[in-house]
Parts: C-alpha cells; sequence; structure tokens
C-alpha cells in the first residue's frame, strides 16, 4: 500500500471513480447512474462482440446490462422523486479531504 | 450507545475493533455510532454499526489515506452473481436506495462502482485481460 506505484493506481482509481460520481451517489442520483454505467458496460460489449476469443467476459458483461436493466426498470420511477431534505445538485465530486 | 464503548482516537489500529465507536462524514454533518462488523463489499470495505447502517471506509474518520481497495478481477464470478442476485431481489422486493447508509444504498453504490470500473478499465485491453 505505501509503495508509490501503487497509491498512484489508487488515486486513479478513486479519480476515476469521483469524475463518474460513483464514490458516493447522492440519493436522487441513482437512475442517471445507472444509465451511466449501463452506457459503460454496452460500450465494453459492442468490443466484445467483434472478438471471438473472450465468450467469458461477453457473458457476463451481458449479465452485468441484464441487471442494470432490472434494478432501472424497479426503481427508475420511484427513485426519480425527491425525498424530503435531499439535495438537487449535479453528481458530487469528491476529493480525498472531503 | 453502551457505555464500555470505546471511542477511535488518533494513532488507533486500523481498521478499528468491534464495539468501538467510529465518527463518519454524512451528508451535512459528522455522526458516530458503535461497529459490529468490517465487510469487505465489492470495491471497498462497509463498516456495519450496530444499529444497522453501513458506512464506506472512505467516510469514516481516521480512515488512512488512500483507502485499501479491492481490484475488479479480484472478485469471483461467484461473488459477483450472489451480489448481483442479492440487489435485484431487494429492489423487487421495494427497499428504497434513497435510504441513506442502509443495506440497499451500500450495496447498489458497491456495485455501480464495481461494474464502472470493470468494464471501463478492461476497455481496450487484450480480449483475456480480465480474468
Amino acid at each position: 500500500m505505501s509503495r508509490p506505484h501503487e497509491e498512484s493506481a489508487e488515486e486513479q482509481v478513486w479519480k476515476l471513480l469521483s469524475e463518474a460520481g460513483l464514490v458516493d451517489i447522492t440519493l436522487d442520483d441513482f437512475p442517471e447512474r445507472i444509465k451511466e454505467v449501463k452506457h459503460v458496460v454496452m460500450g465494453r460489449l459492442s468490443e466484445l462482440l467483434e472478438l471471438t476469443t473472450d465468450i467469458q467476459e461477453r457473458q457476463s458483461a451481458a449479465y452485468a446490462l441484464g441487471t442494470l436493466k432490472k434494478l432501472e426498470t424497479t426503481l427508475g420511477v420511484d427513485t426519480c422523486q425527491p425525498s424530503p431534505g435531499d439535495r438537487r445538485d449535479p453528481p458530487k465530486r469528491l476529493s480525498r479531504a472531503e | 450507545m453502551k457505555p464500555t464503548a470505546k471511542q477511535v482516537g488518533t494513532g488507533a489500529s486500523w481498521p478499528p475493533e468491534e464495539g468501538r465507536i467510529i465518527t463518519f462524514k454524512s451528508v451535512s454533518d459528522v455522526k458516530k455510532g458503535i461497529l459490529k462488523e468490517v465487510r469487505w463489499g465489492l470495491v471497498w470495505r462497509d463498516f456495519i454499526l450496530e444499529d444497522g447502517r453501513v458506512i464506506p471506509e472512505h467516510k469514516i474518520l481516521g480512515c488512512p489515506e488512500p483507502p485499501v481497495w479491492r481490484k475488479a478481477n479480484e472478485v469471483s464470478q461467484d461473488e459477483r452473481e450472489a451480489w448481483e442476485r442479492r440487489l435485484v431481489s431487494m429492489a423487487e422486493a421495494g427497499l428504497d436506495p434513497r435510504d441513506r447508509e442502509q443495506s440497499f444504498w451500500a450495496e447498489l453504490n458497491q456495485y455501480l462502482a464495481y461494474t464502472y470500473l470493470r468494464f471501463k478499465q478492461t476497455a481496450h485491453k487484450p480480449p483475456n485481460a480480465e480474468r
């Protein structure tokens, strides 16, 4: 954990997730975050469909996509309504100091 | 709160022991709770409190930086599929992910983070890079 190259990798992951608004999802952002993650999975799946070598990853991407769609369908309508006291800010971008 | 619970202070070992009082950042303030269990999720560790709240490790005051996170390829297919089934059943049971600091919120947050990392990071890599 203390080696410089590892910290750098962890920082990159933190930054990637923070910029995607996925470190700490604000309460009304679930539908939008699910949509964005679905978009990433679909992008990867379309790459995998052009390859013939990694059927296992293709299957797990398709399974993940199915799970996200089920979650979106089940949660979609209800989660668009704000809860009392909740904010309507854009996705929160976290910093380590926060 | 149990009168015997001890607060995690500066220099305490990490993660804190069960029964310790931990302090964590919430939406608008700082809260406290008694630690019941520390559990690995798909990306980060969750601190389970005695009252059932689930707090991500990076929200706990005193958490070492950077926190230790799992790599996406450390999660087995069985673990991932069990997590997916659990999420879908919680959604179908009518749980609301907006109940912050509850299990569903914590598990859905981790699943989205994990899935994003998994497919974002494997994009453009050789096809067998993930496994």
